[in-house]
């Protein structure tokens, strides 16, 4: 989770990732941002993420952004 | 439930009674009150100052895109005025013409003959619709009177730009070169209408008015059985001129004059006609130029918006 | 026909929530379903075949899915662990030809329809350039009304039902109401299907209470057409049409102008379909949101014409940035840009992909091609300077929060959505750059010393009732902005408050509405997309 968070303050500074809840929803994050996040994030913990499943609902938080990873290192 | 259909009722009462007080502060005409706002709304030329008006043009859509009052008024200085709606029946023109001399003392009127073929069963219910509409919904004709309100205040003041012409700019061609094909057959007249005719030449009569029939360019509507039937008709009436502006060359350019394939003229053909029917207004003498008379400045401020407007479409 | 159409708002309507109200509730759907298929022939008569066959198309498909589903099951569990992998691949692939195939069918169907004059007229230039003796015959007719909305409604569902998201749906006629509700049917908003075809089968009874409710939605909507649209209509017109003879600042005002009744046309029939839906108990999502009160031009985007954005971001925008040569691509890009611009600029292929296609999309012409493309370069300029200017205002010591900061951000973003729409409405891109001349380079208003308002064939009532009207619409939205529901508080309000807002409404559409001698409507705008 730790490791998360910091890919995220090294994409966008400033942000107090841990208690917000509406990141893609409040548009802290665009959709360019998604795509280096989601190349992180594959890159880091060996998951592949599909289209479907980029919906703000798995990426509104860091939690629900550890969520579907974990999901989806159970389904490898 | 029941306190909603009484909420209901509630809400479509005051809107009844905040559109009829609207309809009165929008309706031209200072009299409104006197002649009932339904007349007024369904004739407009109730709307002008008294006594104002010297040619009253009757009869149905083919008058109100053929012929601008505006356009005789900048060439002319005469004072003409549409009444006419969609399909209008001899029936109604009657209606018109009693309107026209409720306020007006024309010198002349000029009847558009097609109508004189036209009976209440034919009449597409559409058009019946439209007549309706204007008649009872008149705030919806009328709403840009606000404008007027606040240009020039008294009712007595307002200006109507169009005096009851349809400036229209589209363009559908129609056959070009056209000519009517000859025939010595003749239309039927409907017996109605031969009465209500009467009814108005002597109505014209009574307030010594000069009555001209004219039939407008039109590549559908009119036709040589209708000319004949009419030439036959006014035979009994020796003082009524008839002019079939289908057998004058007015130099109508068919293919850019018209709205709707020769069916109307648009605004390019009815300026042909406009003039033309002023240097026949000329001709008989009956009505002076009103140019640069104080009484009249209004048509002249009327001109001035008829152009601006023009413009825009 | 247009849903400002007076008969069909206030004599259409009301009759069809009566009758729909004595019809079993069983049968409702049905009865919409009659009508919408009705409303389409009415305006495109024998061309509801294309609407049927797409319907069809994807009907037979998504079944076709699951079809496929179930015998991947059975298969699976006959097999033992290590050949799984292959029988999976092998139905998935399967499965991706229908996709594609489904795709394939409508995307002809539209494409068709819309752009094969386009392309033809194109050809026929390069054989020109070559002196080729070929040439394409330009055939003149006339699309299915709503074929560029109801085409991607129903690649939408392809999409979603092949990715797992829902079920094929097993009754054919919920599918054919979900893309052929009549309000939608001509401007959209693209919806998908879980949003609406439920709510729209349920066959809910129109209350009183939604019944009120989606009249007042309707009457905003007049409000914005009437009063607003149609009147700043002649000036745009007047403007776009003799631009030549107008000085530069005119010509800014112009595209102002064109803006607003863009917004207040398309946001106002939105309004209007919205309300409809509303009537009927559907929550037809929204499709504008306060647009002018974004900070950047990719922010305006996600509040203007909401749904067509978020088509593009799930079915364009992430399928390509996401596919496998472009991550492949993203990997490469990484090593030599770093993290930050890798992403970005392979984010750039499948951002161009959305905007060429959105561009497309409004129409067949090279000005609409222009449009995608101006955006395109807006947006993603504005994400490769974001480090740059995020790092000049740390060492500038510049609070972005600070209220001028966020002033000159929002009018800054106008400025690019206003020379955009100005591209849009030109009808040649050459118009378009010839007007930017004029603006940056004579930058005046000497035009109005000729005659002042007149010259935009408007009066000072006119422009009046413009501004006040503007600046209702502004007010409402800014109370929306900061979260105030000024529906809900009006209704909280006693009786006599709100009847003075509804008669308030109704006879300032009726009185200030621009209809009627020397006013020319404008023609339903994103209809013809």
């Amino acid at each position: 989770m730790e490791k998360l968070i910091e890919i995220l303050e090294d994409l966008q500074p400033g942000v107090d990732y841990e208690n917000t809840e509406n990141l893609i929803d409040g548009r802290i994050l665009n959709s360019l941002t998604i795509l280096s996040l989601v190349a992180e994030i594959e890159d880091e913990f060996d998951v592949e993420i599909p289209t479907v499943e980029i919906v703000p609902a798995n990426f509104n938080s860091v939690k629900s952004m550890w969520a579907l990873i974990e999901r989806l290192k159970e389904e490898e | 439930m029941k306190k909603n259909v009484l909420k209901s009722i509630l809400f479509v009462i005051f809107f009844v009674v905040i559109t009829e007080i609207l309809t009165y502060v929008v309706l031209p005409g200072s009299n409104v009150r006197k002649m009932g706002m339904i007349k007024v709304a369904t004739y407009e030329v109730l709307g002008e100052q008294k006594n104002t008006i010297d040619v009253a043009v009757i009869g149905d859509s083919l008058v109100y895109s053929s012929l601008s009052p505006m356009v005789i008024w900048n060439e002319f200085g005469y004072t003409t005025f549409d009444c006419s709606n969609p399909a209008q029946l001899i029936t109604e023109s009657y209606g018109n013409l009693e309107a026209v001399t409720e306020t007006q003392k024309p010198k002349i009127v000029i009847l558009e003959a097609n109508e004189l073929f036209r009976d209440d069963k034919h009449k597409k219910l559409k058009y019946k619709m439209e007549v309706l509409y204007r008649k009872l919904i008149p705030i919806a004709t009328y709403h840009n009177n606000w404008k007027n309100y606040f240009m020039y205040g008294s009712k007595d003041n307002w200006i109507n730009i169009y005096k009851g012409y349809k400036y229209i700019t589209k363009v559908e061609s129609g056959k070009s070169n056209y000519e009517m094909t000859y025939s010595s057959k003749k239309e039927v007249i409907p017996d109605k209408n031969k009465e209500y005719f009467d009814k108005i030449y002597e109505l014209c009569k009574k307030n010594n008015i000069k009555l001209v029939v004219v039939s407008f360019p039109t590549q559908i509507s009119w036709n040589y059985k209708k000319h004949n039937a009419t030439e036959t008709l006014l035979e009994k009436y020796s003082d009524v001129e008839f002019i079939d502006l289908n057998t004058v060359d007015l130099g109508i350019d068919w293919k850019k004059e018209t709205k709707d394939e020769g069916g109307h003229l648009n605004y390019l053909g009815a300026r042909k006609v406009s003039t033309y029917i002023g240097e026949y207004i000329k001709s008989t003498e009956l009505v002076e130029d009103k140019r640069g008379n104080k009484k009249y400045a209004s048509w002249d401020e009327a001109y001035k918006k008829y152009v601006f407007y023009s413009n825009n479409q | 026909m247009s849903y400002f159409d007076a008969i069909f708002a206030f004599l259409f309507i009301p009759i069809l929530i009566v009758i729909y109200n004595i019809v079993p509730k069983k049968f409702r759907p049905y009865f919409l379903l009659a009508v919408s298929f009705g409303f389409f022939c009415v305006i495109s008569k024998f061309l509801i075949a294309f609407l049927l066959l797409s319907i069809l198309s994807i009907y037979l498909i998504t079944n076709k899915f699951t079809k496929i589903d179930k015998e991947r099951d059975e298969v699976l569990e006959k097999t033992d662990k290590d050949n799984r992998k292959e029988v999976k691949t092998l139905f998935s692939k399967k499965k991706k030809r229908w996709l594609v195939l489904g795709i394939l069918f409508n995307v002809a169907m539209l494409f068709g329809f819309k752009y094969v004059n386009f392309f033809g007229s194109n050809l026929n230039y390069i054989f020109d350039l070559f002196k080729l003796d070929v040439h394409y015959n330009i055939i003149k007719y006339a699309a299915p009304i709503g074929i560029s909305y109801y085409t991607l409604q129903a690649i939408a569902y392809l999409v979603d039902v092949y990715n797992g998201k829902f079920e094929a749906e097993k009754n054919i006629c919920k599918v054919a109401l979900f893309l052929s509700f009549f309000p939608q049917i001509m401007e959209g908003p693209i919806v998908r299907y879980n949003d609406t075809a439920d709510q729209l089968f349920e066959g809910k009874s129109v209350s009183y209470n939604s019944f009120c409710f989606g009249y007042q939605r309707v009457l905003y909507g007049f409000f914005k057409k009437f009063v607003i649209a149609d009147r700043l209509n002649i000036a745009v017109s007047m403007i776009f049409d003799s631009y030549t003879t107008f000085s530069g600042g005119i010509l800014f005002l112009g595209a102002i102008f064109y803006t607003i009744l863009l917004y207040m046309e398309f946001s106002g029939t939105m309004d209007v379909v919205i309300g409809i839906g509303e009537m009927f108990g559907v929550k037809i999502p929204e499709n504008f949101k306060q647009p002018f009160f974004a900070k950047n031009i990719s922010e305006f985007w996600t509040r203007w014409h909401i749904s067509l954005g978020l088509w593009f971001k799930d079915m364009i925008f992430y399928p390509v940035s996401l596919s496998k040569p472009v991550k492949h691509l993203t990997l490469h890009a990484r090593k030599i840009f770093g993290n930050k611009y890798g992403p970005i600029l392979c984010g750039g292929i499948a951002l161009f992909c959305v905007w060429f296609l959105n561009g497309l999309w409004h129409g067949a012409g090279w000005p609409f091609l222009f449009y995608g493309m101006y955006h395109f370069v807006m947006i993603l300029s504005g994400n490769l300077l974001e480090p740059l200017i995020q790092w000049l205002c740390t060492k500038l010591h510049i609070n972005r929060q600070n209220i001028v900061y966020r002033v000159l951000q929002s009018v800054k973003m106008a400025l690019f959505v206003f020379i955009g729409e100005m591209f849009f409405r030109a009808p040649t891109v050459r118009q378009g750059f010839v007007m930017l001349k004029r603006i940056i380079t004579n930058f005046s208003f000497s035009s109005f010393k000729d005659g002042g308002l007149a010259i935009l064939g408007i009066d000072v009532y006119d422009l009046a009732v413009i501004i006040i009207g503007v600046l209702v619409i502004f007010v409402i939205g800014l109370l929306k902005e900061r979260n105030i529901n000024v529906r809900e508080e009006i209704s909280k309000k006693n009786i006599v408050f709100r009847w003075f807002i509804y008669y308030l409404l109704i006879f300032s559409i009726i009185m200030l509405g621009a209809y009627g001698p020397g006013y020319i409507p404008v023609d339903p705008i994103y209809a013809d997309f």
